[in-house]
């Protein structure tokens, strides 16, 4: 009997009932978003056991890999206090500039995904330089810049999209190797070459401190303008790079290739505990906030249910995610 | 009003709060009576103000009750505290600058008819309430263009117009210049003479005996004990506050310095707040800034850091070259650190560790290129920071908004040895803390000064200034306006100069 109770003593029940509510709030804050992605795994798994279908797992990574590979461009954005609309609208226009300049040969690939990933860095260092320099909101600067683009490919293509995909491009969209998706893999390349540089370089730190406290971090010596430029630029260029393996998979030109992924990317790294604020969040978060909302719109599909409902639920999540996660602060 | 002056208007009796792994308040009880001031004083993190926001409903108690004039009452959030008659004033004032006085003060209870305010009523009733304080404030200017005294004061208005009976003040006087602080005081006073309860919180124990009836001491969440003032003393309520004997919080200055190695030297300084100034520091010296606020101390510890303000005239020779310091990159650079004076905003990021705090001036030298952390020699670092400095925290990767006040400053002086700077500007380096964490800061300024560092100290403080400075520039209205040698350091002359008057 005494060794019972000092094995209860020794755990959770040790604790008040507040201190109980605190270490829970504390715990969900931290792990709340790999709780939530089990409960949804094995939620689905029950409803419609193809779920785990070896085809359906593989669809829908292949399918979440765009939006992660943009969600860890938003997520390091986020991390300096700003916000990027623009991402979509830059998806599309990289999907254009592909289909136009590839012209279906696979020996133009590399030039042209390079001239993407130029142009998305170049949107990023604009949306960056003028957000700190000039003191535009980032709402607003890349709201402008979402509209502006989304202009730009109107009037060059006048509406009708041409171009063809290479196979080579198709390949990274839609292809294996192995039995991994290549996509799958240059998302897994992206989010763990992310994690070394938020983990691992003083320009993570850098960025951690920017998000966490501007003013303290400038008075610390750090640059902080040119910290939250490069945050731009590096998600300009991942919003290029998702935009080239989207448009693999999509296999077409269009206008409005990404619609949504600014708003989709934003949920993602919330529902995986970043703060919109800056200064918190994890690339893991975001890895689990992206499959997350990626098993949705998936099991949406695999009910036959409709689209629309899946965006309802979507809602929900996002909005309970940041309700949940919440945590008091300690006096 | 109900005019029993003794009854007891406030009990609150054996409250419990815990935190995760901080038993925060363990069984306090409270009494307060009707028209008088209960100063609650303590060190930091000894739940004082746990205790008040239980009182408030920010937070609510593991145990323990609340009898208000004699009714238990359950307050679990801030708006049936607000119902209950009691109001809270804390240090930061919670005013909105843009509206004005008179909006603010009735902010939430604007006579109105439907949704449509009536200005001409609500201005009227405003200067009711600013006459009974005897405040002479025109209701209709916004409330940014009031000084922090005059804001603290709106708030208490504030309070009373949400005829609050029990005003709790939290530091009210922490950001407050001395001269201002008598016409708070007199405010207090006629709160209580109109019958109010009022908890007052501070860490000034001058302060203390000049405004309480009486005083509860709180040490490590429990309370230590309630004296009456004239029972109270100061050496009593320092060992009960601390549990141990302070042997002097303001030693006596020893001279360090030697007076021909310069490693500041500023000449016609002018910028759009300063004017003209000029003076020289040396190695190992502390050059104690006094003056009021807004009287260019700020101004001018930032201008030598590099933040804010770019010049208009003047030179600035920093060990010996002249130097343009454009921004804090170069200021650190070149050796210099800066204690700002809100370690809040501008000193610490709260959502960082310790640790990550410490090094953040220093990530350029901990790094390979530039770019890869070694993280072995960042925690090595900041280990040996955290021990010489003594830094009570659970752990090296503990969030700093987890640590106390006086443990928060102490990880900001850390992140500045880390540089080991040959120049250090503090500015208000003990505001708000209490006494024993007052002394550990002391302690490290005159330890740095003694290893040759040169410091710049800028204090509201005279005692403060006093103890530690081998010199002190007066400012006023951005130039200096006296030198006085450690010899002739007087606190009346400090003040007479600081304010303006004539010396004699």
């Amino acid at each position: 009997m005494k060794a019972l109770r000092k094995i209860a003593e020794s755990t959770i029940f040790a604790y008040s009932r507040s201190e109980r509510k605190d270490i829970f709030q504390f715990v969900f804050a931290r792990y709340g978003s790999y709780v939530v992605l089990i409960l949804l795994v094995i939620v689905s798994g029950i409803l419609q056991p193809i779920f785990f279908h070896p085809r359906n797992i593989f669809n829908l990574l292949l399918r979440a890999s765009p939006l992660g590979i943009v969600a860890v461009g938003q997520l390091i954005v986020v991390l300096g206090g700003g916000i990027d609309l623009s991402v979509a609208s830059l998806m599309a226009t990289t999907n254009i500039i592909a289909a136009a300049g590839m012209l279906g040969r696979n020996e133009l690939c590399l030039p042209v995904s390079l001239i993407c990933l130029g142009v998305g860095a170049l949107v990023g260092l604009t949306n960056g330089v003028l957000i700190t320099k000039r003191g535009i909101p980032p709402f607003i600067m890349t709201l402008g810049m979402m509209i502006l683009l989304q202009g730009i490919r109107f009037v060059w293509t006048r509406g009708a999209p041409r171009g063809t995909i290479p196979s080579l491009l198709r390949f990274i969209g839609t292809g294996r190797i192995w039995i991994i998706p290549t996509a799958v893999l240059v998302f897994g390349l992206v989010a763990g070459v992310g994690a070394i540089i938020l983990y691992y370089t003083t320009y993570g730190r850098q960025l951690y401190a920017t998000g966490g406290n501007r003013q303290a971090a400038k008075l610390s010596g750090i640059n902080v303008d040119k910290v939250i430029i490069i945050s731009y630029v590096i998600c300009g260029f991942l919003a290029a790079l998702a935009g080239l393996v989207l448009t693999g998979y999509l296999g077409l030109a269009d206008n409005w290739a990404g619609k949504g992924y600014e708003l989709e990317s934003i949920a993602a790294v919330v529902v995986g505990g970043a703060y919109l604020m800056g200064g918190r969040g994890t690339i893991e978060g975001t890895i689990a906030g992206v499959l997350i909302m990626s098993i949705l719109v998936n099991m949406v599909l695999l009910l036959n249910l409709d689209v629309e409902l899946g965006m309802i639920v979507q809602g929900i999540v996002l909005i309970g995610a940041v309700a949940f996660y919440k945590v008091k602060k300690l006096g | 009003m109900r005019s029993n002056n003794s009854e007891i208007i406030l009990e609150m009796r054996n409250i419990s709060k815990s935190f995760p792994g901080v038993k925060a308040l363990s069984d306090v009880s409270l009494e307060c009576k009707r028209g008088e001031v209960l100063c609650l004083v303590g060190e930091n993190g000894a739940g004082k103000s746990t205790l008040m926001k239980i009182l408030v409903g920010v937070y609510n108690q593991d145990e323990g009750e609340i009898i208000l004039r004699g009714k238990k009452v359950d307050i679990s959030n801030p708006w049936d505290a607000y119902r209950s008659g009691i109001s809270i004033i804390y240090q930061e004032s919670n005013l909105v600058p843009h509206l004005s006085v008179g909006e603010n003060v009735l902010l939430g209870h604007e006579p109105s008819r439907g949704f449509i305010i009536n200005p001409t009523k609500l201005y009227k009733s405003a200067k009711t309430w600013l006459q009974r304080l005897n405040i002479d404030i025109n209701p209709r200017i916004p409330v940014y263009k009031l000084s922090v005294a005059q804001q603290q004061m709106i708030a208490i208005v504030k309070a009373l117009s949400l005829n609050a009976d029990l005003v709790i003040m939290d530091e009210p006087t922490s950001s407050l210049p001395l001269h201002e602080v008598e016409t708070l005081f007199n405010c207090i006073r006629a709160l209580k003479n109109e019958g109010r309860a009022i908890i007052y919180i501070s860490h000034r124990l001058e302060e203390v005996f000049q405004i309480a009836d009486r005083v509860a001491v709180l040490r490590d969440g429990k309370r230590v004990g309630v004296l009456s003032r004239e029972g109270a003393d100061k050496s009593t309520l320092v060992r009960m506050m601390i549990g141990r004997e302070v042997e002097e919080v303001y030693p006596e200055k020893v001279k360090t310095f030697t007076v021909d190695k310069e490693i500041l030297s500023v000449e016609n300084l002018t910028s759009s707040t300063l004017k003209n100034i000029n003076f020289k520091l040396y190695r190992g010296e502390i050059l104690g800034v006094a003056g009021l606020m807004g009287s260019g101390r700020t101004a001018l510890a930032k201008v030598i850091f590099g933040v804010d303000s770019p010049l208009d005239g003047g030179d600035i020779y920093f060990d010996g070259k002249s130097v343009s310091l454009k921004d804090p990159q170069r200021a650190i650079g070149a050796g210099i650190g800066f204690v700002s004076e809100n370690r809040g905003e501008e000193g610490l990021v709260f959502t960082l560790s310790v640790t990550k705090n410490i090094s953040l001036p220093i990530l350029g030298k901990i790094s390979y290129l530039k770019f890869w952390l070694n993280k072995n020699k960042e925690k090595k670092i900041a280990r040996t920071l955290v021990e010489e400095l003594k830094i009570r925290t659970p752990r090296l990767n503990t969030q700093v908004s987890y640590l106390s006040g006086g443990n928060q400053q102490k990880v900001v002086l850390a992140k500045w040895l880390s540089v080991a700077p040959k120049l250090i500007i503090f500015d208000e380096p003990t505001r708000g803390l209490d006494i024993g964490a007052k002394a550990e800061i002391h302690y490290l300024i005159r330890k740095m000064a003694e290893n040759g560092t040169g410091v710049i100290l800028i204090s509201s403080e005279i005692p403060e200034l006093m103890s530690l400075s081998d010199r002190i520039l007066v400012m006023r209205k951005g130039q200096i306006v006296g030198e006085l040698s450690s010899e002739e350091i007087a606190e009346h002359r400090i003040l007479s100069l600081a304010a303006g008057e004539k010396e004699d």
